[in-house]
């Protein structure tokens, strides 16, 4: 290269100055940096040497609220901390509708109070709360050559599972949701609808038996007893009202306890090879099927390690076992319910609207009480559809006078009424209850909607179900043939003796696992 | 005296080193620990090491006591001889200075491995926790170490940059009174560090005298390595047993010895803690074993005519290292155990390091005596 | 002015929404075998408070309580006095906080911490010790702790030290034997910033009982205001020593040749 003096002048900073100056800030940066006088400038306290994570908000959400305990060992619900934000909807919904969380006093006892609605994994925004997962038992049963796995569905499933798959609210799915569960592997599938019927039969004639002051200790007014959540809500709060809920089981429970008995011995099969499963719309159902009560099979067979239940998949669960087997819903093929417990009647049909049971059950008792057919009103009883919290309605038995119902759905509802009967306020001859809103259409087991779940939803559910009621020729339980056939060969009279033992139960009261706080004044 | 048939000398210029196959085998085991201890950098202390949220310390860490103690020599060779002028002491302290600087190598190179943000060593040169009895520990040592190596230059400049030499005996006098003093420093500190945990650790340790016990058990546990030393030296180059150094090491060490069994008697009955010696248990067991048979015994041994021997001496000094070895291993173990619960036994890395290191320090203390003037008494 | 939070643990229903809290302010990840709250619950670097689900007995009977546990910033902390790098201090408002940049990870103040509070970051190569800062950031900005305000039975109240000790105070005279007398941290290790009320004897749910009434700090200081003045002391007479010993022998030595010459 050639040297030329001219342009190194031209140069500012020579580079032997430019390195000097270099090095030496680096050394006295490196020096104070390493000595830490440079990271110290402020005060203990002060923000300036604070990690990160004090200086700005991070992963905090706008609006921090708490949320509800869940027991580890919760049979329903389980929670994932990971998801949770703490938005504080679970005790929305815990506390304000159901009246559950911050209904007790503190210090808890021996429990974390909970009624296995799940009403707050339909209001979790991050679907941090969920049902206890039942999946892979039910995998398990169904890869075991040596079980035959019977499933159930639910009256309210079958308006909710096309949801999952894009289906406009409200679709009709029943055909594929039969065909879906064969292709899944299920033996044989049964209409929880049929067993609804079942439990109208009973239920009513409970009801006949109290009006006509046969009930022995078994006051009016009757409560309904098929809402699992319900049922326990009554355990906890109001265990003198226990006596007033109806001794029949809930459909899943007879369903199970026949399965296991009637059909087991009509197709000859060992009921140690059944493994039985329900698809409902409830995770409460998960709770009811670990009731030590419910072991009918088990005492019938004398076997007492048998239950009469043994797995329940919520309508979300099924979704994803359908979408794992990647098989095209809404175009699968319209199955129907395998015989001998697979008929039911619109009656059946409707337990899954609120006042659905009142309805079934009211068709029933009036021809119970008079032997006639019931009267038009009662095949579309207005007073108690629809999406009140407390309906109220009369109808005029002749004969008998009139018959005052309720119907409640939403277990704050509830107080108000049975603050009333525990009063000796109310004039109600049968009340119906369910914990959700909406009933089992809104179950804390069907697929998830907009948070909080809308009324919008609830009604186009609720009526697909009417719809294909009145679409329906065969509208009253004691006409299903199959129900008939049942009585006839296998149990004999309802609310008789086998029936009893099949088809009843009882409760315990939970009192001394809480302190219900006082109702406050306003 | 060749120790084996086909070893051969490595010989540049006026260096040699004897390759035998076991040292080879320690070459070897220094390269494992080299590559260990990279691998552990990093990655880390999890994957490598079975320490835990409760057992935080560990292996490495009674290594870092057991060795710090063990280096005791250096600053009862500098007390006896340079301070005390204890006479036959001085022809000895060469050595009791090399295995302490030795053992002072091993010990920070196991904690700067055993200490997580190794990367932030001198910050405390800048931030002062002066009430914490490690800080005192750390400053000691950082100091105590710079000391130690004024004191080996003394040895080093007999061979390389000997003019030097003039200027380290200028600086010897004051390295000498401060490497005498300043290991009691934090000698003691370490055992204050336990000071701190008062509902942790188990009565028979937990004393507030655990800080003198500390000074005094590394001071004779000096004494003691510093007598296998001259053994081991004399087997691998015939360098002779100094008789009349060995009995004052014997008779100070014993008279320490002594002085240290009474006096934690009388603290354990000071603190009710007494019957916890006999309550049975791993615990009482392993005491009764450290001060019985790492105490008691060797203090005997060393008032008998018996330990006057060359087996006695041995035996004596044997015992009492091994007592060390126990009591700071039953102090950080052991007597935490009660509080910490099981869960920890060292993994195959901590093993490997700990003995890897041991054989570099063994290579370099090789090759240290044999070309520098070790043996020869100082002169004073 | 020293901040202060009040636990009523009667007040807690066990829903760990504070432990949640803490993992989103504090961006702490949820590590599936190590969870924040239940009967397995664990502390670790990730979780800085936790809720353990315990079954005890009261008076006869099964009863199920939960006991959040975090960082008590003690009022003269072991973890600070232990620290031998300061990378433990006390902020303006009282919270015991951590300063990664000045840590030696020398893990003293895990061993030190009467409550066995901090833990480490194991699987880093760069290890931090983690622990609960009382989110002091919020803080010091006059909001109360992330796990304070996610509270939703209000079991945490977040004030001054001596207002909460009588609120606790108050709580316990007015309660007719709904508390046991004790507040916990009023003066375990010399005084905690967490104050704890409970119907269970604190023994019972697993918190630590064992703990002396004075500032562990006291321990080491007591021993470590002496080591400087002694130090010095010492290396004062070792020099005087050293010149008396060696004169001493110099003369010995030179009687001894004297002699030796004069026997000649």
């Amino acid at each position: 290269m050639e040297d030329d003096p001219k342009k190194k002048t031209d140069v500012p900073v020579s580079r032997r100055g430019f390195l000097k100056l270099a090095a030496g800030a680096g050394i006295a940066g490196g020096a104070s940096s390493l000595s830490g006088c440079l990271v110290n400038e402020q005060k203990v306290g002060d923000s300036g040497w604070l990690p990160q994570q004090y200086r700005v908000p991070g992963n905090w959400p706008v609006q921090v609220r708490g949320r509800i305990p869940i027991d580890p060992a919760n049979p329903a619900i389980t929670r994932d901390d990971a998801k949770c934000v703490l938005c504080g909807q679970c005790q929305e919904v815990c506390e304000k509708i159901q009246t559950v969380h911050g209904h007790y006093e503190l210090p808890v006892k021996d429990d974390f109070i909970c009624i296995h609605c799940g009403q707050c994994s339909l209001w979790c925004p991050t679907a941090a709360i969920t049902e206890t997962f039942s999946i892979a038992k039910v995998d398990a049963a169904l890869a075991d050559p040596g079980k035959i796995v019977i499933v159930q569905t639910a009256p309210a499933t079958r308006v909710a599972l096309g949801e999952e798959f894009g289906m406009p609210v409200g679709s009709w799915v029943q055909g594929q949701q039969i065909s879906a569960l064969r292709k899944l592997g299920f033996a044989r599938v049964f209409d929880t609808n049929f067993s609804a019927d079942l439990t109208i039969v009973e239920e009513a004639t409970e009801l006949v038996a109290r009006i006509t002051g046969k009930g022995g200790k078994h006051p009016l007014p009757q409560l309904t007893s098929c809402c699992p959540g319900w049922v326990k809500f009554v355990e906890y709060f109001y265990p003198d009202l226990i006596p007033n809920l109806s001794t029949a089981k809930s459909p899943q429970q007879m369903m199970g306890a026949l399965i296991k008995t009637y059909y087991a011995k009509t197709g000859n099969i060992d009921p140690e090879k059944i493994f039985s499963v329900s698809v409902m719309p409830c995770t409460g159902k998960k709770f009811e099927i670990d009731r030590p009560e419910y072991h009918a099979a088990a005492r019938y067979w004398n076997r007492p390690h048998l239950r009469d239940m043994d797995a329940v998949l919520t309508t979300r669960e099924l979704a994803s076992m359908i979408k794992r087997a990647n098989l095209n819903f809404p175009e699968l093929p319209e199955g129907s319910y395998d015989p001998l417990l697979g008929a039911s009647s619109g009656a059946g049909l409707i337990f899954g609207n609120s006042g659905g049971v009142m309805e079934a059950a009211v068709r029933s008792a009036y021809f119970y009480l008079t032997g006639n057919k019931a009267p038009p009103e009662a095949f579309e009883f207005k007073k108690v559809r629809g999406l009140e919290g407390v309906k109220e309605a009369s109808l005029s038995i002749p004969g008998v006078g009139p018959l005052h119902v309720a119907v409640i759905h939403g277990l704050k509802n509830a107080r108000v009424v049975m603050d009333k009967v525990r009063a000796g306020n109310s004039r109600y001859h049968f009340i119906e209850v369910m914990s959700c809103p909406g009933g089992c259409v809104s179950g804390g087991g069907q697929p998830r909607s907009s948070t909080p779940p809308g009324d919008e939803m609830r009604r186009m559910r609720t009526a697909a179900i009417y719809q294909r009621d009145a679409g329906q020729n065969l509208r009253e339980s004691y006409k299903n043939p199959e129900i008939k056939q049942l009585y006839a060969n296998f149990l004999g009279e309802p609310c008789g003796e086998l029936a009893h033992k099949l088809l009843h139960t009882d409760y315990v009261s939970r009192a001394d696992r809480l302190q219900p706080k006082k109702p406050q004044k306003t | 005296m060749s120790m084996a048939a086909n070893a051969y000398t490595l010989q540049i210029r006026d260096w040699s080193f004897r390759i035998t196959p076991l040292r080879i085998m320690l070459f070897a085991l220094t390269l494992g620990f080299g590559l260990l201890a990279v691998y552990r950098l990093i990655v880390g202390l999890g994957a490598t090491t079975n320490m835990n949220d409760r057992w935080a310390w560990a292996y490495w860490l009674i290594l870092d006591y057991v060795f710090i103690a063990l280096a005791g020599a250096g600053y009862s060779m500098a007390l006896m001889s340079h301070v005390l002028h204890v006479q036959d002491v001085h022809r000895v302290s060469r050595r009791g200075l090399l295995i302490s600087l030795l053992f002072y190598v091993y010990a920070l190179v196991i904690l700067g491995l055993e200490v997580g943000r190794w990367d932030n060593w001198y910050r405390p040169l800048f931030y002062w926790g002066y009430h914490s009895p490690l800080f005192e520990v750390y400053i000691a040592i950082i100091f105590y170490f710079g000391i130690q190596l004024i004191e080996f230059s003394e040895v080093a400049t007999e061979k390389v940059f000997k003019p030097a030499n003039r200027y380290v005996q200028m600086l010897l006098p004051a390295a000498f009174v401060l490497g005498a003093i300043i290991p009691f420093g934090h000698q003691g500190a370490l055992g204050a560090i336990f000071l701190a945990m008062p509902n942790k650790l188990h009565p028979l340790w937990y004393s507030s005298m655990i800080p003198w016990f500390y000074v005094l058990t590394s001071f004779y546990a000096g004494l003691s390595l510093l007598i296998l030393e001259m053994f081991w030296s004399n087997r691998l180059y015939a360098s002779g047993i100094d008789m009349p150094a060995l009995h004052k090491l014997l008779r100070v060490g014993a008279c320490l010895m002594a002085a240290y069994f009474v006096w934690k008697i009388i603290d354990l009955y000071r603190l009710d803690a007494l019957g916890y010696a006999f309550a049975g248990g791993f615990e009482s067991a392993l005491f009764l074993l450290e001060l019985g048979g790492g105490v008691l015994l060797p203090a005997l041994i060393g008032f008998s005519r018996w330990g006057k021997t060359g087996t006695g001496l041995v035996t004596f000094a044997a015992l009492a290292t091994m007592g060390l070895i126990l009591n700071r291993a039953n102090v950080l173990y052991t007597g935490f155990y009660r509080t910490l619960g099981p869960g920890y036994t060292p993994s195959w890395i901590e093993w490997g390091v700990s003995i890897g290191l041991f054989a570099a320090i063994i290579l370099a203390y090789l090759f240290i005596v044999e070309n520098f003037n070790i043996f020869k008494a100082a002169k004073h | 002015m020293t901040k202060s939070v009040l636990l009523d643990l009667t007040q807690c229903i066990g829903c760990g929404a504070c432990t949640v809290a803490c993992k989103l302010w504090n961006q702490l990840e949820f590590a599936d075998g190590a969870p924040a709250t239940g009967e397995k619950a664990v502390k670790d670097h990730s979780n800085w408070t936790t809720v353990t689900f315990r079954k005890v007995q009261k008076d006869g009977a099964p009863v199920w309580r939960f006991v959040k546990e975090q960082c008590l910033h003690c009022l003269e902390p072991a973890c600070v006095s232990v620290c031998f790098a300061k990378a433990l201090q006390i902020s303006k408002e009282g919270a015991v906080v951590y300063r990664p940049d000045l840590c030696v990870g020398c893990r003293y103040c895990m061993l030190g911490c009467p409550f066995s509070v901090p833990k480490y970051e194991w699987q880093r190569s760069l290890p931090n010790v983690s622990k609960c800062q009382m989110c002091a950031g919020k803080i010091a900005q006059g909001e109360v702790p992330a796990c304070v305000g996610a509270c939703p039975t209000g079991a945490m109240t977040f004030g001054e030290r001596d207002d909460n000790l009588a609120l606790a105070r108050q709580r316990i005279e007015q309660g007719n034997g709904r508390y046991i007398n004790h507040i916990y941290g009023e003066k375990e290790a010399g005084g905690t910033r967490w104050l704890y009320l409970s119907d269970v004897d604190f023994s019972k749910l697993g918190m630590v009982t064992n703990v002396p009434e004075v500032p562990i700090a006291s321990f080491t200081d007591d021993y470590l205001r002496w080591t400087v003045p002694l130090l010095a002391g010492g290396a004062l007479l070792f020099t005087a020593l050293r010149h008396y010993t060696k004169r001493r022998n110099d003369i010995e030595s030179s009687q001894a040749s004297q002699k030796e010459s004069k026997k000649k």
